[in-house]
């Protein structure tokens, strides 16, 4: 037998017999020594009243215990006797609503929290969609910068190119106009040659 | 005798539950009568798109027939009629959509058992939710034989199927919760069936001090293995493990083995050690205080087993029927409901060696009367005999 080694002090040890080991009987004294413990007094502030329930039947007011008013009950009830039929007729059918009431009530509160279950998960799936999502948005968007940054150097570079490209254009514009002139020149300066007498 | 054994995918490469199931037992029925493979060419389950070559193939001394999948799944569509079919009232013809959709779309396949039921004695069905098996069953009812793998999971609500259940001339089941659940959908106890599940083997010279050598472990640690998924309840085991650290200051560690599709928290005693080849994995399972099964669903669990073949304790997730009837049946491990009982468990099979190694003796026992090879042969040989007679 085993006293527990993971056992606390103050609880139900769990007992192995280790000739006929039992597993069903482990964890049920498992379960009865989790049933067993107390609510840690966080985890029940923290748990709290449920909003929709009071916390705890209002109290009927004591009796101040006064020998006049208890005879005046006694006569009292004395006098309602011939119609007490009459008033536990009307008193039970309002504990039979009020039953029923409740039941609607505590059905209503297990459909409230199978239906929170089922938003919880609901939530927990479409928040793990969404930073899946976003996730593969910002690498998106980190390339998309990427590619703009580069763009941008792309067209600075164009610019500068075709400036130069522009002006240089421009020189060779200038070159093939004197090229022209020396050409137009030289052909004057061959047809004057041309016409000089030979000697 | 001749057997086809019909499967969603086949191949060394593919190492999915049913599939893998499949293989094994295919390679340890050849001894007895002539096997073949019929499947399809894809290699990946999402999917299913054409990886194989098309035709005939021997795999480890087994005939497959490999046949084309006409169509891809397409994730985003297949999602959306799921959830319809899951979720809102549908009709019969949603449903068939939902299986043409799953996939794997191989008609080829289906005209192949049409015009070759005679060249066969036996067709034996893996995995009940595909399309193959719904529409190979219905070619050839008389000759087939199903081996569901179902676990309690959304897809056995489909009226389809229980239509399916009914319709094979046996059925080989995986577990008594399994059997129970698809009796209790289908009203299906007419059928001839009988639980036999698959084996497993284990290396005999397992060594923990070789793995922790190699991978530079230390100290206690409990380990899991399979895939690292939301789906196999992983995240929840996180939660588990480090409420059971943060309250208990336990040194213990959680050793993560297999491919994660999951964000694995950072903890230094949470350790992921990625797909291990078969000597670390058994390495790393012989070392282990216990193994850890968090699964919700299974029909089956093959590391289970394989824990069990090596004298290792197991503490299983309760919600899953078939890991806890496991648990009570073979004595062989401890269960959890929620955190509580998580730590509470957990604690116990630390805090005593003892226990652990009776457990883990208990499990051997239960492995060796239930999932030996010889025992998994003598029923499937049992069943096929019994067929044949009548």
């Amino acid at each position: 037998m085993n006293d527990g080694t993971n056992n606390r002090r103050d609880e139900t040890p769990i007992r192995v017999d280790y000739d006929r080991i039992d597993v069903g009987d482990i964890m049920a004294q498992v379960r009865a020594r989790i049933a067993a413990r107390p609510v840690p007094p966080d985890e029940a502030q923290a748990a709290g009243p449920r909003p929709d329930r009071p916390a705890s039947l209002p109290d009927f007011p004591a009796p101040d215990g006064g020998e006049g008013r208890s005879r005046a009950k006694r006569l009292l009830l004395k006098l309602m006797k011939p119609i007490t039929p009459l008033i536990k007729l009307a008193i039970l059918p309002v504990n039979e609503e009020l039953v029923r009431t409740v039941r609607v009530l505590d059905h209503a509160n297990r459909q409230l929290d199978s239906l929170t279950a089922r938003v919880d998960r609901d939530i927990h799936r479409v928040e793990s969609q969404l930073f899946e999502r976003l996730g593969r948005l910002d690498t998106q968007l980190a390339i998309t910068k990427e590619n703009v940054k580069l763009l941008h150097a792309l067209s600075h570079n164009l610019v500068v190119e075709l400036t130069k490209l522009k002006i240089e254009h421009e020189a060779l514009r200038n070159k093939v106009r004197i090229l022209e002139k020396d050409f137009e020149t030289l052909g004057k300066r061959e047809r004057a040659l041309e016409k000089r007498p030979r000697r | 005798m001749k057997v086809a054994f019909v499967v969603q995918r086949y191949g060394l490469e593919v190492n999915g539950g049913a599939e893998l199931h499949c293989r094994w037992v295919a390679e340890h029925l050849r001894k007895y009568f002539e096997v073949e493979v019929l499947t399809t060419r894809a290699a990946d389950y999402v999917t299913w798109r054409n990886h194989y070559p098309e035709g005939v193939e021997t795999v480890n001394g087994i005939t497959v027939r490999r046949f084309p999948v006409a169509r891809p799944r397409h994730p985003q569509r297949f999602g959306r009629i799921q959830e319809f079919v899951f979720h809102h009232e549908h009709g019969e013809e949603d449903e068939l959509r939902w299986l043409e959709e799953e996939g794997p779309l191989a008609p080829a396949l289906i005209d192949y058992i049409k015009g070759h039921r005679d060249d066969y004695d036996f067709f034996i069905f893996f995995s009940y939710r595909y399309y193959h098996s719904y529409w190979g069953i219905d070619a050839v009812r008389e000759k087939s034989l199903l081996v569901p793998t179902a676990e309690r999971d959304p897809v056995t609500n489909l009226r389809i199927f229980h239509e399916l259940f009914r319709k094979p001339r046996a059925l080989v089941y995986n577990s008594p919760e399994e059997r129970a659940m698809i009796n209790a959908l289908a009203g299906n106890e007419a059928v001839p069936g009988d639980v036999v599940g698959v084996g497993t083997e284990v290396p005999a010279d397992a060594a923990p001090e070789r793995f922790r050598s190699r991978h530079g472990v230390e100290g206690e640690y409990i380990i899991y293995l399979g895939r690292i998924d939301e789906n196999k309840g992983c995240r929840r085991l996180f939660d588990h493990f480090l409420r059971f650290k943060r309250e208990t200051g336990s040194p213990v560690k959680l050793l993560l083995v297999g491919n994660s599709i999951l964000r694995i928290p950072a903890h230094p005693d949470l350790l992921y050690m990625g797909f291990l080849p078969e000597e670390d994995k058994f390495d790393a399972l012989a070392g282990a205080a216990a193994l850890v099964m968090p699964s919700f669903y299974e029909s089956l669990s093959m590391v289970t087993l394989e824990a069990w073949a090596m004298r290792r304790p197991v503490l299983a997730n309760a919600q899953c029927e078939v890991l806890k009837g496991q648990c009570l049946r073979s004595n062989g491990g401890l269960f959890y409901e929620n955190d509580e009982e998580f730590k509470e468990a957990l604690g116990l099979l630390l805090a005593d060696a003892r226990l652990r190694e009776i457990l883990g003796e208990n499990g051997r026992r239960y492995f060796d009367a239930n999932y030996a090879w010889g025992i998994i042969e003598g029923k499937y040989l049992a069943l096929l005999n019994s067929l044949r007679g009548t």
